[in-house]
């Protein structure tokens, strides 16, 4: 029944993203399918999946990946009114180069559950939304945010159990 | 008999200042009695810090009945004595657990909540996770994962009982101080960020 969903969902989807001539690679795993796309076409590519019926978000995440010096952040989305999709998720997803502040459009605008996950990806990650109405640190302190702490290379030091590491001593 | 008027009749006042006099200076000292009135009278304040409010929720709901320790949770530090850490302090509460500890009226106590608090429990050796004993001057720690109701209620009563053993809240009230140990201060402002 959930393939069965997952499967016309991703039809649809393709659909969606071949009208508007959006070139795109797809990234499949046992239950998930993303949609890689270009960071210039990643607005439209939103907006056709919108018209296409998958109207709410249900997650923004990044994955760092210091090997191949990328970051790829991806959108998954969902639908919740339309029977034949409903409870397939779909992602789609952009590669960013691995630097200090890597910057991409925010998609607030198509989706607006959108605003908090992207502060939440822009504190953990460094990522830069273009277009976000209210970027700024949402569960961190800024001074924590800006060590960017689900980044590979961000290093807790190991606890001593009966001392403890002091308040700031982080990074 | 018909009241006069322009008087009001209380009763005997002399008689009944010369029994309360007796109560509480004569055979039982001020400190006591603030002692006694403290420990039936912890109002804890509402401050949520995690997850382990739902078993405090729990503790004084009506299943296990918290108000029968004389306990009450109340809105404003400003009315209470008592606050109960639930659970992880995140480098972002830690600042909301110093300023609502600083609002509240001396005699004031503290009690951690849950493994989290004691030393950081799941999230030991986190980027983001604050020891509450770093912060404010705990007086009981409960732990578990999360803490059993009955526990809550149990590090209430133990607290009553220090409260009385140790005459607190009567020492703080005539000293101005706490007879037994120093007040904490955070080694580093905890508001920093905050105050930019």
């Amino acid at each position: 029944m959930a393939a069965d969903k997952l499967s016309t969902a991703r039809q649809r989807a393709e659909e969606a993203l071949k009208s508007i001539g959006v070139s795109y690679s797809v990234e499949e795993g046992a239950n998930f399918v993303e949609f890689i796309v270009d960071v210039a076409r990643l607005k439209d590519a939103a907006l056709a999946l919108k018209n296409a019926g998958f109207g709410t978000v249900v997650s923004v995440t990044a994955t760092d990946y210091p090997k191949k010096n990328t970051i790829k952040v991806v959108y998954h989305v969902t639908s919740m009114i339309d029977d034949e999709v409903k409870g397939a998720i779909i992602g789609v997803g952009v590669y960013l180069p691995r630097i200090d502040k890597p910057s991409m459009p925010s998609l607030t605008g198509v989706w607006l559950s959108a605003e908090f996950m992207e502060r939440e990806v822009f504190e953990f990650f460094g990522v830069e939304f273009e277009g976000h109405p209210d970027l700024k640190p949402l569960l961190l302190i800024p001074p924590l945010a800006e060590k960017r702490p689900l980044r590979k290379d961000f290093v807790v030091r190991e606890e001593n159990i009966y001392e403890g590491v002091p308040f700031s001593n982080v990074g | 008999m018909a009241a006069e008027e322009g008087k009001v009749y209380v009763g005997n006042v002399d008689v009944a200042a010369r029994r309360a006099r007796d109560i509480l200076l004569g055979k039982l000292k001020l400190e006591d009695a603030v002692d006694w009135a403290t420990s039936f009278s912890l109002w804890p304040v509402h401050l949520t810090t995690s997850c382990c409010s739902t078993e405090f929720a729990a503790t004084f709901g009506p299943r296990f009945d918290g108000e029968q320790f004389g306990s009450l949770p109340w809105v404003s530090p400003r009315q209470t004595n008592l606050i109960v850490i639930e659970g992880t302090v995140t480098r972002k509460m830690a600042c909301a657990v110093r300023i609502t500890w600083e609002q509240m009226p001396s005699p004031k106590f503290a009690i951690a909540m849950g493994a989290c608090a004691l030393d950081g429990g799941l999230f030991y050796n986190s980027y983001n996770v604050v020891r509450p004993w770093e912060v404010i001057p705990i007086d009981i720690y409960i732990p578990g994962c999360p803490p059993r109701p009955e526990s809550v209620a149990r590090a209430i009563v133990e607290l009553q009982r220090k409260i009385r053993r140790k005459h607190l809240a009567g020492e703080w009230v005539r000293t101005g101080w706490r007879p037994d140990r120093e007040p904490v201060k955070p080694k580093e402002d905890v508001c920093s960020w905050w105050r930019g």
